[in-house]
């Protein structure tokens, strides 16, 4: 930490301020933060969510049954919907956040500054997790609408957000990496838009999964699948908290395994060039 | 401050089957402005982002304000730097950039917005301070790099390209500022560019860069002596003593002889060799011919630095 000895920087015996270490990757996530949503970016990606999320539960609303059990599911198809959506804008962020400033030319004076790599890719992690939290605070409204009396509102936003948090802290570190190891900013979203479709797309086919074990095991191998699987059952199905607690781990597995990934190899892949020095 | 704020030993950096830095080795001095010279592609940028820590030398070592290059965080501290094609988010505002800047240097939030004031005040950019990035013209995004690049106060400023694109008030603005930074911050100041008029105003020595080595290094006086050669002249004779002259210059070993366009009075002489003109004009002065002008080309440092690179695409001295 800095410290003004009469009025002048305290510097050490380096002749340097010193970093703060720790504050380094809040610097960088509240100016990525600020970037995001004053920019126009965050304000616009937001707007086209609360956009579908309104036609959406507009659609679960008038087309609903009045019964208990269907209301159940309109609730659980919205969150799915917010969920799904949300962690997918925030990838896209995240795949932007590093290819898209080496072709902006603002990634060069980053690495000229002593943060490290990994407080840099923190930063940005966070920052890009700001989108999420937006999207769910939007979502919150809506799945109110539809949960008022069968009291699950509760139950779906602790969900929405538990479940989300998870999926979109691995998504926006994968999301990250790719961005790290893309030659291009344009391949770096391709890819991680067709991710996206990759693990959200086998729940939206009609009749859903196949059934028996390869079905049950490519279901809980999906992180956004198995998520949305687990919401689904405690949700609609009424089962407890506790009992298919095994459909988390993939959404688990993932965060651990991309953000713990990204951490652990910043230092080699955030460069100048994509992938490497080459 | 180090005695050597700048020195790099044997410095090789090689992409895949590519040399692009070739045991480049040379030290600087505090206060020192050395211009980093060569044709694109002869590894001034990669050179330059070696001695930044953006990229690792493959072999080679150098140090910063006597910090070796295995401690590239603590380099990082005591560098400034200009990158070749900075980019700068369209949104923010000037004052925000350095503030933000400052604050990734280490410093408390006070401490950043009094070192961004400073600098936007020194660079000529307090008008705009609150004006977003993209109403910037590209003379005041340089200045806003530069001052960028002196946030941390560093011993060492790389500067890549500095003037390209700016007009000629521009370019003297920024060249004031580099001036400045050596002398009254006492930094070492690196500058690569490919305009050498620039480099002979302002700079104390030279690097010549070729295909990743130092082809030559020294002050600009230094380099222009022993590598560039005065090899053309133009030669003007009254009309009646023409003949005379080139019966002079034919007598001489190694000399070519055109008339210049439409005056037959005015004679261009070129020369191969290093044994420059001064024979030529001792031989017409004793053959008692009447020389009314004789002007020596080859002696400026764009002639030395074509005489050592071949590359043409430097920008002409204007006279």
């Amino acid at each position: 930490m800095t410290t003004l000895v009469n009025g002048e920087i305290d510097k050490t015996a380096t002749g340097r301020p010193q970093s703060r270490g720790q504050g380094d990757w809040a610097a960088v996530a509240g100016q990525e933060s600020r970037d995001l949503w004053l920019s126009g970016r965050g304000p616009l990606l937001l707007f086209a969510f609360s956009v579908l999320l309104s036609v959406f539960t507009y659609l679960a609303a008038t087309n609903r049954a009045i019964n208990f059990l269907e209301q159940r599911e309109a609730v659980d198809q919205t969150l799915q919907i917010a969920v799904a959506v949300g962690v997918l804008v925030t990838l896209l962020v995240s795949a932007d956040a590093i290819s898209g400033e080496r072709e902006r030319g603002t990634l060069e004076g980053l690495l000229l500054t002593p943060v490290s790599r990994r407080a840099i890719v923190l930063g940005k992690l966070i920052a890009a997790l700001t989108l999420w939290f937006a999207t769910f605070v939007v979502s919150i409204p809506y799945i109110w609408v539809l949960g008022r009396g069968v009291s699950i509102v509760r139950s779906a936003l602790l969900l929405g957000l538990g479940v989300g948090t998870l999926l979109a802290v691995g998504l926006a570190a994968l999301g990250l990496l790719i961005s790290a190891l893309s030659g291009s900013n344009k391949v770096s979203l391709a890819i991680s838009f067709f991710l996206l479709l990759a693990v959200f797309a086998p729940s939206q086919l009609p009749g859903g999964l196949p059934k028996g074990w390869f079905g049950d095991v490519l279901g809980k191998i999906n992180p956004v699948g198995s998520g949305l699987h687990y919401s689904t059952a405690v949700l609609v199905n009424g089962h407890g908290w506790t009992r298919d607690l095994e459909y988390l781990i993939s959404p688990l597995v993932l965060a651990v395994l991309a953000g713990g990934g990204l951490l652990i190899l910043s230092e080699r892949i955030v460069r100048l060039n994509p992938g490497g020095e080459r | 401050m180090a005695e050597t704020s700048l020195e790099a030993r044997r410095l090789t950096k090689t992409f895949g089957t590519r040399t692009a830095v070739d045991g480049v080795t040379f030290t600087a001095e505090p206060r020192e402005i050395v211009g980093l010279l060569g044709p694109n592609g002869a590894g001034k940028t990669t050179t330059i982002r070696l001695l930044t820590t953006v990229l690792t030398p493959t072999s080679g070592e150098f140090s910063v304000a006597g910090v070796p290059s295995s401690r590239p965080n603590e380099i990082r501290r005591r560098v400034g730097v200009l990158p070749e094609s900075a980019g700068y988010p369209a949104h923010q505002t000037g004052r925000e950039h350095l503030t933000y800047f400052a604050r990734l240097f280490g410093m408390s939030r006070s401490e950043s917005s009094r070192v961004a004031t400073r600098l936007l005040e020194q660079m000529g950019l307090q008008d705009r301070a609150s004006s977003p990035l993209s109403t910037y013209s590209r003379g005041m995004r340089q200045r806003l790099g530069i001052a960028r690049a002196m946030v941390n106060d560093p011993d060492v400023v790389f500067l890549d390209e500095p003037t390209l694109g700016l007009d000629p008030a521009g370019q003297r603005q920024v060249l004031r500022n580099v001036r400045d930074i050596a002398a009254d911050r006492g930094a070492t100041v690196i500058l690569s560019t490919h305009t050498l008029t620039e480099v002979e105003e302002v700079c104390n020595r030279v690097l010549i860069l070729g295909e990743g080595r130092v082809l030559v290094s020294g002050t600009v006086a230094e380099i222009t002596s022993a590598v560039a050669a005065p090899r053309f002249a133009t030669l003007r004779v009254p009309g009646s003593e023409v003949g005379a002259a080139r019966q002079v210059l034919a007598g001489l070993q190694g000399l070519t002889i055109a008339a210049s366009g439409e005056r037959p009075d005015v004679l261009r002489i070129s020369r191969s060799g290093r044994d420059g003109m001064n024979p030529v004009l001792r031989a017409l002065l004793a053959a008692d011919v009447t020389v009314l002008s004789f002007e020596v080309e080859g002696t400026r440092l764009h002639d030395a630095y074509l005489a050592l690179t071949g590359d043409a695409t430097v920008e002409e001295p204007s006279e």
